[in-house]
């Protein structure tokens, strides 16, 4: 069981890394604290961008299960 | 104040981004206080609990602090998100050296958005590189000196990877919520969640006062904090207006301009991020030390900066915060860019022409100013942990650091910047109910 957990867990972390990874840093974070707030969100987000939102939080909530699952292992 | 909150509430708009925004700090906070896989939770409690009541836990009691704690539990989110500050630090020094880098700026939103996504893998990069050093350390018994117990449960290469892996894509995940908190929510994603992590310990820590120091010292430290709030506040809100006269013009029959407004320059301009910038970059020769313990570098560094109120390492903390500050002033106020604009649309400065001696006169201003203000934020950041160390040392480390300037600085400047957003988007939507 904790095998199958812990390779669950390897599978999703790396998953979720590229997920993250694929999204656009929509005037994320600091450098938008650098822009000046020029950063203005034209429009709404694309459906490729919805799905992958969707796709991203799926895949962090497997995470998250499978950690706390280890963790009640343990 | 409170009005402003049960206005916001009622308008459905930033209701919905007030909500969205609590509901990731929620999960963010359930995220730091969640132990990583392998770890032997009831063994970290101990050798923590232990750890904050020693000395000489400096530098890592800051660190802890901006992760909520959850460094200390090594938590999926331990790291936070300093990787990601860490990474926009060296990006943005290094538009400055690196000419394509420079390029990709001058290129508008488009190169910008690039330069994100660059900051966005180094972050991955440098959170993998920290998970490791923390796991090690976990696993050698180094990161609690003095701590028998054993905090990993098995020692096993592949679990030691399976926990270095975890924490990296915890940090991932912080770097993502702090961005759809900017994007979707109200405010500054990155500076609310380390708002929020700081707000967290706060209480924690002042009923720890009273717990330890009884009542007198109790009373006394919360004056000293609301005296330095309200300073603080005080001090962000002011500004210098520099007048601007627009000159009257006739298009077609039409008269526009004539009026005279201006250019506010906060004294503060750069805000609260010297200081998180000054403290992550602080803790750089630690991490470094970490790697090599044995040379006479690392026995330097531990000496003088794991403590944290040795002269040099506040010296060193003073200077960049100084620094920092001109830094982010020169890089959010362009004085040629408003002399451009001014002169376009037919404003002055009254008394000096338009054009160079403009913007030559607004570089004067500022640089002042920003003196003054950088010098306010280096001294409001050390002042309190001087005091606390004078007036009873002994305290502990990680009571100087909650209440030193430097988280309350950032609970001040984080929280009133997103109050004065959500006061903004107010205006937007209830301007005819103004104008009655």
């Amino acid at each position: 069981m904790t095998l199958v957990l812990s390779i669950l867990l390897v599978i999703t972390s790396v998953l979720l890394l590229v997920l993250i990874l694929m999204h656009k840093g929509k005037g994320g974070g600091l450098s938008d604290m650098f822009g000046g707030g020029m950063t203005a969100s034209v429009g709404g987000s694309s459906v490729a961008e919805r799905n992958l939102d969707r796709l991203t939080v799926a895949v962090g909530l497997v995470w998250f299960a499978c950690i706390v699952a280890l963790g009640l292992i343990l | 104040m409170l009005r402003v909150f049960v206005q916001a509430f009622r308008t459905p708009d930033l209701r919905q981004k007030l909500l969205f925004m609590l509901g990731i700090i929620v999960l963010f906070r359930l995220g730091s206080n969640l132990p990583t896989p392998n770890v032997d939770v009831e063994a970290v409690q101990i050798c923590s609990d232990q750890a904050l009541e020693e000395e000489g836990f400096g530098l890592y009691g800051l660190l802890n602090l901006f992760t909520g704690g959850a460094l200390l539990n090594l938590a999926i989110f331990a790291l936070g998100i300093i990787p990601y500050i860490t990474s926009a630090i060296i990006f943005q020094l290094l538009t400055v050296v690196i000419p394509k880098l420079e390029t990709l700026k001058k290129e508008g939103p488009s190169g910008q958005a690039q330069i994100t996504q660059y900051t966005r893998y180094l972050t991955i990069g440098l959170a993998l590189l920290q998970a490791t050093t923390l796991v090690t350390l976990a696993e050698s018994g180094q990161f609690f000196p003095g701590c028998p117990q054993e905090i990993v449960a098995d020692n096993s290469v592949g679990s030691l990877a399976l926990m270095v892996l975890v924490m990296t894509s915890g940090t991932a995940l912080v770097m993502w919520m702090g961005e759809l908190i900017s994007d979707r929510g109200v405010g500054n994603g990155m500076s609310l969640l380390i708002f929020t992590q700081i707000v967290a310990s706060v209480p924690g820590m002042f009923w720890n006062i009273q717990l330890t120091r009884g009542w007198g010292i109790f009373a006394l430290v919360l004056a000293v904090a609301l005296v330095v709030v309200a300073l603080i506040v005080y001090v962000e809100l002011s500004q210098r207006r520099i007048p601007v006269q627009y000159a009257k013009r006739m298009v077609g029959r039409r008269m526009y301009g004539g009026s005279s407004t201006y250019i506010p320059l906060k004294i503060n301009q750069a805000g609260v991020i010297p200081v998180i910038f000054a403290s992550s970059l602080l803790y750089v020769p630690m991490l470094w030390a970490q790697f090599n313990q044995e040379s006479a570098w690392a026995a330097w560094v531990a000496e003088h900066f794991q403590r944290g109120d040795h002269p040099i390492y506040l010296a060193f903390y003073f200077l960049l915060i100084v620094g920092f500050a001109f830094f982010y002033v020169s890089i959010t106020f362009n004085p040629k860019d408003v002399s451009d604009n001014m002169k376009r649309y037919g404003g002055f400065v009254p008394g000096i022409r338009a054009g160079r001696p403009t913007e030559e006169y607004l570089t004067y201003i500022l640089n002042r100013i920003t003196s003054a203000g950088a010098i306010y934020l280096g001294l409001v950041a050390l002042l309190p942990l001087m005091a606390f160390n004078i007036i009873n040392p002994g305290m502990g480390m990680a009571f100087s650091n909650t209440f030193g300037g430097t988280s309350i600085l950032i609970m001040v400047g984080v929280g009133l910047q997103t109050v004065q957003q959500i006061e903004g988007q107010l205006q937007q939507r209830n301007y005819e109910g103004f104008l009655k």
